[in-house]
């Protein structure tokens, strides 16, 4: 195919004043490699808290008792744990799905005691869903004997007991009445933070239902294989299940984990626009620049009757020839540091320090993980080529209101 | 025989607003330019010789009187209409030559092809007017490769690609030498008599008074005199 005189005009124009071009081309390709940084960061850094927050326990989503997200209290439960369980294993994008009754407790040993959301879980499946109490480092996980326990180091620290020694544990029933049992200590979880290591106390679930006299499961605990389609997911499951129970998110779960990642972008997306305004203007005063310089060819061009609306295809043609050279650069630039912070990570424990990092109950690794990925090439050049374009356009604008007759007359 | 008016100018007047003052250009200029003219207009600096030619190009509108170009009433056209009837019915020659630096004479001709919506056949006619235009050999050299005479004729090449019935040149031999200035002349008067093209030249060069056939002499932005090679039309105020 025949390239037109336009193209080949816009093109050469570009090449005419190379060391400009390249400037310009240099300018949105670090713009455009910094915005990758930058957005491979946050949506590493918002698969790593959604990872953490599922993780740590509360799962990407819960099925709880219809009216629970109103008083979150923890003596309801659910109406038929075992049924409402197996239809949410039946579901593909579930990974795991494990039951939790949930009730506060005091732990005596001794003259000491410690106040303790203990949980009730199944041993079989808690581990899969929990990375908190992967990290038994004293003794062993639950076994399924009854009356067992397992604890976080910073409670036996401060009850000043070990493995195989036995708590009193004390507890509301369901009518009102307190209740006592013994639990044998079988293992010490620690998660490398002291605050979570306070609240860990998980024991079989029939233990629960043994102490509280309350049947039965508060809330199924749930991961999926793609946190991305978690809504679809749960708007799917909930119409399965029906009135008599709730799904909820982690996002309803933990709001204030949810707002500080959403602060986060936030951020993100501010310093992305700024940089992409930095780097629209520089482009729009160079093409502004190059347009100036013409003046005199455009008005002998208009001259011989070029319309308007082909000086500013010209203008835009070169806008998207900068923009395709730039998003090139930016990915020069933008993948080899975005997949530098996919894999090295940016470690936190300077400025934070060794111990383990937690917020509202679930545990972050210090090293931050960016996003990696092909999606970096269509947003380098969605990037590039919107700040391009789009900054071409007033010059463009420009350059097609120039009068011939004005433009000529100054020779004269 | 009678001869068909390509240019009808009547009172026209174009005036300047700048800053401070108002610059009369023309004074109710009156003239008909006829098909296959061969014409100079003269005067001294700032007699108004370019605004008439930017007029009568479309480039530029009157301030007062009617202008009729090619049977249309320019004051009465779009910009739009105005940049249509410039790329079809219209040729430009400028003094400095104002070929497009970056494009080859072929692809400078071409241009003017492609904007008039000549497609993959733009190559070939572009080719066949340098070929005409004794210009074959420099179809590949940029503007710079090219010396003034030779940029010279490919904007004359450029001008009359799109077969005009008119081209308008200003100052076209300004910058040119004894020996280009008469190439080129003989080029568009050769192009005036055997294709019929009408020429009107703004000058101040003797050489192509010379070789005109009509000389519109204009002073503060009237025609003091209007002559045919031969005989002495009366000026629009002296009839």
């Amino acid at each position: 195919m025949m390239l037109s005189v336009s193209s080949k005009y816009a093109m050469r124009s570009l090449l005419r004043h190379g060391r400009r071009t390249i400037l310009s081309v240099v300018g949105i390709g670090v713009g455009c490699g910094l915005c990758l940084f930058m957005i491979g960061f946050i949506r590493g850094e918002r698969k790593m808290m959604l990872r953490a927050a599922s993780e740590s326990g509360a799962g990407h989503f819960r099925v709880v008792p219809a009216n629970w997200n109103e008083t979150r209290e923890n003596d309801l439960r659910l109406i038929d744990w075992h049924q409402a369980r197996k239809l949410v294993e039946s579901m593909d994008e579930v990974e795991v799905v494990t039951p939790h009754a949930r009730k506060e407790v005091l732990l005596g040993f001794g003259t000491r005691v410690a106040g303790v959301e203990m949980v009730g879980v199944d041993r079989n499946t808690e581990q899969a869903a929990n990375r908190l109490v992967r990290s038994v480092v004293d003794g062993h996980y639950l076994d399924g004997e009854k009356g067992t326990t397992v604890i976080g180091r910073t409670i036996a620290t401060r009850l000043r007991v070990e493995v195989d020694d036995e708590l009193m544990v004390t507890a509301a029933g369901a009518d009102g009445e307190m209740a006592g049992a013994m639990l044998r200590i079988v293992g010490i979880v620690e998660t490398g933070s002291r605050d979570l290591d306070a609240t860990i106390c998980q024991v079989n679930l029939q233990d629960v239902e043994r102490i509280t006299h309350l049947p039965g499961a508060g809330d199924l605990t749930a991961l999926v294989k793609n946190p991305k389609k978690l809504k679809l997911t749960v708007k799917s499951l909930s119409e399965k299940l029906g009135t008599d129970y709730s799904v909820v998110t982690w996002e309803q779960l933990m709001p204030e984990l949810a707002s500080g990642v959403k602060v986060d972008e936030t951020w993100t997306r501010l310093t992305v626009s700024i940089i992409m305004i930095v780097v629209f203007l520089g482009i729009a005063s160079a093409q502004l620049t190059a347009v100036l310089e013409r003046r005199r060819e455009f008005a002998v061009l208009s001259a011989v009757g070029m319309k308007g609306s082909r000086l500013v295809q010209i203008m835009v043609y070169e806008g998207l020839v900068l923009g395709l050279a730039g998003a090139a650069v930016g990915l020069a630039v933008g993948v080899p540091s975005t997949y530098w912070v996919a894999t090295k990570g940016i470690d936190f424990t300077k400025m934070y320090g060794t111990e383990g990092m937690s917020i509202s109950n679930i545990l972050i690794d210090p090293v931050f993980l960016g996003d990696f990925g092909w999606w970096l090439v269509p947003l380098a050049f969605v990037l590039a080529l919107t700040a391009t374009i789009l900054s071409s356009l007033y010059p463009a604008w420009y350059a097609a209101k120039t009068d011939p007759a004005a433009a000529l007359r100054v020779e004269h | 025989m009678a001869t068909n008016v390509l240019v009808s100018a009547k009172d026209v007047t174009k005036t300047y607003q700048t800053a401070k003052i108002e610059v009369k250009a023309l004074r109710g200029l009156t003239l008909d330019i006829n098909e296959t003219d061969f014409m100079a207009i003269v005067g001294p600096s700032g007699s108004g010789k370019t605004t008439f030619l930017n007029l009568v190009g479309a480039l530029d509108t009157a301030t007062d009187g009617s202008l009729t170009v090619l049977g249309r009433d320019i004051s009465a056209m779009s910009k739009q209409k105005r940049a249509d009837l410039r790329l079809h019915r219209l040729g430009f020659v400028f003094q400095a030559y104002n070929l497009v630096p970056v494009l080859t004479a072929q692809e400078n001709v071409e241009f003017v092809l492609e904007l008039q919506g000549v497609g993959d056949n733009r190559f070939n006619r572009a080719r066949e007017v340098l070929d005409k235009l004794g210009l074959a050999e420099f179809a590949n050299r940029r503007p710079n490769e090219l010396s003034g005479g030779q940029q010279q004729r490919v904007a004359v090449a450029r001008a009359v690609a799109s077969n005009p019935k008119l081209v308008l040149a200003d100052e076209p031999t300004a910058n040119l030498d004894g020996e280009n200035a008469e190439v080129l002349l003989h080029m568009m008067q050769d192009l005036n008599e055997n294709r019929d093209i009408t020429f009107v030249f703004s000058t101040h060069d003797s050489r192509v008074v010379a070789h005109a056939r009509r000389v519109v002499t204009l002073v503060d932005g009237r025609i003091a005199r209007d002559e045919m090679k031969g005989r002495t039309n009366p000026s629009p105020r002296e009839s």
